[in-house]
């Protein structure tokens, strides 16, 4: 297939198939009254996330043919497609196909499944185009369509109190941080004359009053799908009180979305001379200290999971501050390491908390939260479950041979290799901290594997096959990963590559 | 255009900018937020159709406004099910008896 078709098709696909799953979906659930049918959206939705892969293949086996980047117009809108784009869309779209296999239990039984699985393929699609944008407004728009996806994603039990105020609070903070991008990018307009990012970059010589408060209105816009530390008060209700397959999607994949769209805009005006690095290195920290401090105190499991989530995003803040501020490309490949780890293993814990979740509360039409007493013995009953929660548990907290370790591993080794004292400094701390992480991962693997059952365990249904399967497919993805590290440097490598000419100096 | 159109112009945009954010902060009904988010993303819109003006590219200017207006319409629409939602299964309005859960 043509590389330009198969890229149009990449973006568009998505788009249309979300539609057609709604309608037929939509008018199955309403025509049919037998309870016990599946509805097809479920199928159409794996069925639309596979073609997509494949008009993917193509667009890689072009991209990798021709050289790194592929230009393409749809008349004055430009996309570029490079090594952050191909990281993003595949790994969004192996996550949003596990996720779609694993919800096929977890939303079966609700009501607005169909709605579920549009919802869903819509937002893989923006995170596709997301990153492939070469025009700030237009890295908006996707964007934004992400976001408001993931709003009414989070907001699925629409007659839970906890999930409506965790819909809620979302809503709000993006959508003001939303703004601020829009009157960043206005700002930036203002000044330069163009929104393309690499014209943008040509264009700029010295930093502006404008360009210098456009830069910040985006840091904080974007801060907020970041959850740096004074914006993070979204991200724990909402991780916690959606579906489980939507919390491994957001925590897996929409942060670090919302990371690369910031590293996207601000390499635009990077020249501009502010030091943007330092200051993503400052928010790293913050969110390192405040992310395990707060997730030490937790009781509900899922919301241990996101406030760990927080000082995931710090290590990646502080390998892209090093590459934005010190040069330092493997401290930014490093970065981009962490964050397919980071995916893989978040989703793993999130979708094997959310089978405890399902299996314990919600299939009995229950809404409690999953709290660590819950687990108490879960081995005993769920043995492979509680395996895949504690390979993704200890590899979270870094622990050799796990992926979680290579990756802070090489993230560190890099940021080390700029020969900064403070780097050094940092060095240490972000070691202490994944240190002090521990303190909330490693009882939760005692508490399944040493303490006696808890009468929940022992009352729980037994596990589908729908969840089995991705629970497997990441399992083995984080431990091969820990020993082969090296089977992902053709991803990792141009990926880093293509954020590092735009902040080279 | 001279300088005292683009100073009205941007003064205009901070003020409304302003009145919306201070909606936001201080007001606890649901509806009222979501109107304060509103009319910061009318302030945002402004600046976006003057920006394109000022450069030479009204259309430009004019044609992001409007995907803006797009976008805007849709979280709003969204924000104003979720709070139909809230007044129907929490019974209230006011945002600090929605939220029961913990920090």
């Amino acid at each position: 297939m043509d590389v330009n078709t198969a890229f149009s098709w990449l973006l568009i696909f998505p788009m249309i198939s979300s539609a057609v799953i709604y309608l037929v979906g939509r008018t199955f659930s309403r025509s049919v009254k037998i309870e016990n049918r599946t509805n097809p959206a479920r199928w159409l939705a794996l069925l639309a996330l596979l073609v997509t892969g494949v008009f993917l293949y193509f667009v890689i086996k072009n991209v990798f043919s021709t050289g790194q980047t592929h230009y393409q117009n749809f008349g004055e809108v430009w996309f570029r497609f490079d090594g952050i784009s191909l990281l993003l869309s595949l790994l969004v779209l192996v996550l949003g196909i596990l996720v779609t296999i694993y919800s096929f239990t977890y939303v079966g039984k609700e009501p607005g499944e169909e709605k579920f699985y549009a919802l869903l393929v819509i937002m893989i699609g923006a995170i596709n185009g997301l990153g492939c944008a070469l025009d700030l407004f237009n890295l908006w728009v996707w964007f934004e369509v992400m976001t408001i996806s993931s709003i009414v994603l989070v907001a699925f039990y629409k007659d839970q109190a906890a999930s409506l105020e965790a819909g809620v609070k979302y809503l709000i903070q993006s959508a003001t941080g939303s703004v601020m991008v829009v009157l960043g990018i206005a700002l930036i307009f203002l000044e330069t004359g163009t929104l393309n990012i690499e014209t943008l970059r040509m264009s700029i010589s010295s930093p502006t009053p404008f360009l210098i408060i456009g830069g910040a209105l985006m840091v904080i816009g974007f801060g907020v799908k970041i959850a740096m530390v004074p914006l993070h008060t979204w991200l724990p209700d909402a991780h916690s009180q959606a579906p489980s397959g939507i919390s491994a999607m957001l925590s897996g994949v929409v942060i670090e979305v919302g990371l690369i769209a910031l590293l996207r805009a601000l390499g635009g005006i990077a020249l501009s001379g502010g030091r943007w690095g330092y200051l993503l290195i400052g928010f790293g920290v913050l969110n390192m200290i405040v992310g395990n401090l707060l997730a030490l105190r937790q009781k509900e499991v899922k919301r241990m999971l996101a406030y760990s989530s927080l000082s995931h995003v710090g290590y990646m803040l502080l390998g892209f501050g090093v590459l934005i501020s010190l040069n330092g490309l493997m401290a930014g490949v490093g970065a981009i390491f962490h964050l397919i780890t980071h995916g893989l293993m978040k989703s793993l814990a999130f979708l094997a908390a959310g089978v405890f979740l399902y299996n314990f509360h919600i299939s009995k039409g229950s809404h409690k939260p999953l709290i660590l007493d819950d687990l108490n013995g879960a081995s005993r009953k769920y043995p492979f479950t509680a395996f895949a929660f504690s390979i993704a548990l200890l590899s979270l907290g870094g622990l050799p041979p796990l992926a979680g370790f290579m990756s802070k591993w090489q993230l560190l080794a890099g940021v080390a290799q700029t020969q900064n004292t403070i780097m050094i400094v940092l060095v240490v701390f972000a070691g202490l901290m994944s240190v002090l992480s521990l303190g909330y991962y490693a009882p939760l693997v005692n508490r399944m594997y040493r303490k006696e059952p808890a009468a929940i365990v022992m009352e729980g249904e037994p596990v589908s096959i729908w969840m089995y399967i991705p629970m497997v497919i990441l399992t083995l993805a984080v431990v091969v990963l820990g020993f082969v590290p090296s089977i992902l440097y053709w991803l990792t490598g141009p990926a880093g590559y293509s954020l590092f000419i735009f902040f080279g100096q | 255009m001279n300088i005292s159109t683009s100073m009205i112009v941007l003064t205009a945009v901070m003020g409304l900018f302003g009145i919306g954010l201070y909606c936001l902060l201080i007001t606890r009904n649901l509806i009222r937020v979501l109107v304060g988010l509103q009319i910061m993303v009318k302030g945002a819109m402004l600046v976006l159709v003057f920006v394109g003006q000022s450069q030479g590219q009204p259309s430009l200017g004019q044609s992001m406004a409007l995907t803006v207006i797009v976008a805007d319409t849709i979280v709003a629409v969204v924000g104003l099910a979720l709070a139909v939602q809230v007044k129907r299964s929490i019974g209230t309005l006011d945002i600090a008896d929605i939220s029961k859960l913990k920090r």
